[in-house]
């Protein structure tokens, strides 16, 4: 548990003549479940492995063994397959990018466990919030795209792609651009957006729900602890949406860059 | 979607464009991902001429070059995103950009 909230749940209310607990940073610090060595397994990583686990166990629940008149569970997967094939993946690679299907299925139902996991009782902390599970995950398909690209057009086929077809003068202004984009610009937006996404999402719901806590109590302040709760149901809704735009714009923008390593035309 | 939208709007460019299904299409004209691409565009243009800028301003001690190369990359960027994104299709450009 952390700071804030082990605080406010010391019985820390108002004119009992402490302050608001602010949540903060310590909010996203675990102290280790165990320790081997110098290696601490903190609550991020469990979570990591849970929504794994429930991406893994639901659709081998789903499609392990598929039925003709499909069952629940299968009707589910199909619905969110389908929704994921004609939202994210289609409308970037089209048809031909079916080959690309389980990978990005995969992809965004896990980003989409991680994210929810912020909004499950008890578990409460939305994975990608740790800048350390984005970057390696921003990495991997910053690979995978390059290595598309370099296994499409060749090594410097590749390079050469990004040149975009215009006169010389104006290429030596928009190369160096078009580098920066593709070195620098594209992983970098694509990480820090999940992460502050589900960042700042935490430390609001945190805000909100430490601030319902600590107004909670035989005075007027019950009446602000009322619209505090008003506003924690209202985040959650609110993070509801951004949980599953995150991970929508995650593969939607993977979907893009592959399409854009496969084939590029200016 | 946007396709869905255009031929809604413009069934004859629409026809044009020979899309039969606009998801079977769609992956020769990219859609999903452009408004991405263009603020991809825009960051870049301001970091690239922005860094040059700071470069300038830090041997020269001017700090004016920074806000300039700023604003010159900013121009850039806006200048090659209509270009490649907004040229008209009447004009016989082929589509570029999110309308297609």
């Amino acid at each position: 548990m952390t700071g804030a909230v082990a605080a406010a749940a010391g019985g820390c209310h108002i004119f009992s003549g402490c302050g608001y607990p602010a949540p903060s940073l310590d909010n996203f610090i675990f102290t280790p479940i165990f320790s081997i060595g110098s290696f601490h397994f903190t609550k991020p990583m469990l979570l990591a492995i849970l929504s794994a686990l429930a991406v893994i166990v639901f659709f081998w629940a789903a499609f392990a063994k598929p039925k003709l008149i499909p069952g629940r569970t299968q009707s589910l997967g199909e619905m969110g397959l389908l929704a994921v094939r004609d939202q994210v993946l289609r409308p970037a690679l089209g048809k031909k990018g079916d080959a690309y299907l389980p990978f990005i299925i995969s992809l965004f139902f896990y980003i989409l466990v991680c994210n929810l996991m912020e909004l499950i009782p008890l578990l409460q902390f939305p994975v990608m919030s740790r800048i350390g599970f984005v970057w390696p995950l921003v990495l991997m398909m910053y690979g995978l795209y390059w290595y598309l690209g370099f296994k499409a057009k060749g090594f410097f086929g590749y390079f050469r792609s990004w040149i975009p077809s215009a006169p010389w003068p104006i290429l030596i202004i928009l190369v160096p651009v078009e580098i920066l984009k593709y070195v620098v610009v594209q992983p970098f937006t694509l990480g820090v957006r999940l992460f502050a996404n589900m960042f700042a999402g935490h430390l609001l719901l945190s805000i909100f729900m430490v601030a319902t806590w600590y107004l909670a109590s035989f005075s007027v302040g019950l009446l602000y602890a009322a619209g505090s709760l008003f506003m924690v149901f209202f985040v959650f809704l609110l993070e509801l949406l951004v949980d599953l735009l995150q991970a929508f714009i995650f593969t939607t923008l993977i979907s893009t860059y592959i399409a854009d390593s496969l084939e590029h035309q200016h | 979607m946007i396709i869905g939208m255009r031929s809604a709007r413009r069934p004859d460019r629409a026809a044009a464009l020979g899309s039969g299904n606009p998801q079977t299409q769609a992956g020769e004209h990219l859609t999903a991902g452009t408004g991405w691409n263009v603020f991809s565009y825009l960051i870049a243009g301001m970091l690239t001429y922005g860094g040059l800028g700071w470069l300038i301003s830090h041997f020269t001690h001017i700090s004016l070059f920074f806000p300039i190369g700023m604003l010159v990359g900013l121009a850039i960027s806006v200048g090659w995103i209509i270009y490649r994104y907004g040229r008209p299709f009447e004009q016989g450009n082929p589509p570029k950009g999110d309308d297609r």
